[in-house]
């Protein structure tokens, strides 16, 4: 699935400029950081991907689906092509480990066999089967990081968006969510993540599209955190 | 099909989670609708009993001596308000009033030749009529007297009237305040569930998946809550026309089954229909607002 944006811009009341002027092309099956200083408008670009908001100006194309003019009746069938991690995770905290996982699919009418099948292959595939019947409160950091990773797995999306996917964990952790990561996009699926955390992007380097200000500043192939001459 | 298991599920979830809520909204619900459902049959049966009156409320038009009855019938024919005309000749109306005196009847006889003329018995389609058309009966020339129970006439039309807007007070009253609690039930419901709501949003769930369960929440609380008071007005009215018809048997009470079920029906579908309206009220407007991109 591929998205395009052209000349997107985004403004909040009152004239608050969150982007400006985006012009920016994702292919099928890419990885891709998005990188940048708090309030550069990473989290406004996810929102816009996953028509949270919509843009003041300029067009957002994804899989030959204008956003801007897209019905209302659409935007379910839409998202469901989605993988989406949010930063807060927002994991509902009176479902257990599997029943956050299986809700999703039982929004979109799944056969409940299939809901058991997909939610324990999904569970197993990020090492959360044996905590199924926990609640997300019982879960360390990573876990529920993993569990937000395995809701946004569960509908096999065509994109997956995750925000900020490594804050606030530790090293090791990080890396195995960032395997997970790899894994998904190994399977064709474009990921957009955006985030801060310069050890992950300058380890497993992959494009990096730098925002500053709401601007575009950088995109550069196979990118690192900081361009050399930051250093 | 699989999509209907989840909302049924998720409703008797939503049910069980506002468990206390649910109670108080169902015992709201319960006497409203006990009150509504009361007062409407109270209504009932003072109609029925106005109506009962009504058709032997008679109006007796006294004919002047020598003049023809046939005539003043076919100009009474043509009045509004006319339900049934009888004319009473003079022997007739000797042997009515005979009838009518019982051990007193031999004192007619003392009168001799029958002082009675000929007179015009009529009936009116409704107790408020009788004053409107004995102005009219009075303007005719071959009109000696007309006798009718005026007093009785209008104090039936005055109790009627008000009964009618006593009940559409305490309904309106009882609908409105029903209407209202409904409402926030759902709403306190879907503000519980605002973070599941926005994830199922993002998640991709059609609003029909997200608004059945509370909309299927309003329509069972306030179809349980009609069904009980239903329930209870059953058993009191039935008690209550035992004990009618065994100490006063002359009141007419409404006692037609056929009549009984069909108004208890009515009270559940209004309980119906105002749980669906009020839910859905509700989370339309409440989905279309979190859904709608900023």
């Amino acid at each position: 699935m591929e998205i395009r944006l052209a000349g997107v811009t985004k403004i909040f009341d009152p004239d608050i400029v969150a982007l400006e002027d985006i012009y920016l092309n994702i292919d099928k099956g890419e990885f891709v950081y998005l990188v940048g200083a708090t309030g550069s408008g990473k989290t406004t670009l996810l929102r816009l991907i996953t028509r949270e908001i919509v843009p003041t100006r300029g067009q957002i194309v994804v899989a030959k689906r204008n956003l801007r003019s897209m019905r209302n009746s659409i935007l379910p069938y839409y998202r469901r092509e989605l993988g989406v991690v949010f930063q807060d995770y927002r994991l509902l905290q009176h479902l257990t480990v599997l029943e956050n996982v299986s809700f999703i699919l039982e929004t979109t009418g799944a056969h409940p066999r299939t809901v058991r099948d997909v939610a324990s292959r999904v569970l197993d595939d990020v090492g959360l089967w044996r905590l199924r019947t926990h609640y997300p409160l019982q879960l360390s950091g990573g876990e529920q990081q993993r569990l937000a990773i395995a809701r946004a797995m569960v509908n096999s999306p065509s994109v997956f968006i995750a925000d900020e996917p490594t804050g606030n964990l530790d090293l090791h952790t990080s890396e195995d969510i960032m395997q997970l990561l790899l894994s998904i996009n190994a399977a064709g699926t474009t990921v957009v993540v955006a985030t801060h955390d310069q050890y992950l992007v300058d380890a497993y380097r992959q494009r990096v599209v730098e925002l500053h200000k709401g601007r575009v500043k950088r995109d550069e192939s196979k990118g690192r955190y900081f361009v050399d001459d930051e250093f | 099909m699989t999509s209907f298991r989840y909302i049924v599920r998720d409703t008797f979830r939503l049910v069980s989670r506002h468990w206390g809520l649910s109670i108080l909204t169902l015992v709201t619900a319960v006497s409203l609708f006990f009150l509504l459902g009361s007062s409407a049959l109270f209504s009932l049966n003072v109609k029925n009993f106005v109506s009962e009156v009504e058709d032997d409320l008679v109006i007796s038009v006294f004919i002047k001596e020598g003049e023809d009855a046939s005539n003043l019938v076919a100009s009474i024919q043509e009045l509004d308000y006319v339900n049934d005309i009888k004319v009473i000749p003079p022997d007739k109306g000797l042997e009515l009033l005979r009838a009518k005196l019982g051990n007193q009847a031999r004192a007619v006889t003392l009168i001799g030749e029958n002082p009675l003329p000929w007179s015009v018995q009529i009936k009116v389609v409704k107790a408020g009529f009788v004053t409107p058309l004995v102005r009219d009966l009075m303007a005719f020339p071959d009109v000696e007297e007309v006798v009718y129970a005026g007093h009785l006439a209008e104090k039936l039309s005055k109790v009627s009237s008000m009964m009618n807007r006593v009940s559409l007070a305490v309904l309106i009253l009882a609908i409105t305040i029903t209407a209202l609690v409904l409402y926030n039930t759902v709403k306190i419901a879907l503000y519980s569930k605002q973070k599941e709501i926005e994830v199922m949003l993002l998640v991709g769930a059609t609003h029909t998946y997200i608004a059945l369960p509370f909309v299927l929440q309003g329509m069972i609380l306030s179809t349980m809550g009609s069904l009980i008071a239903v329930m209870m007005i059953a058993g009191s009215y039935s008690s209550i026309t035992g004990i009618v018809l065994s100490t006063l048997p002359f009141m007419h009470i409404v006692n037609d089954p056929v009549l009984i079920m069909r108004f208890y029906l009515v009270i559940t579908g209004t309980g119906m229909t105002l749980g669906w309206l009020c839910s859905w009220f509700a989370v339309h407007k409440y989905i279309v607002r979190a859904c709608c991109p900023e």
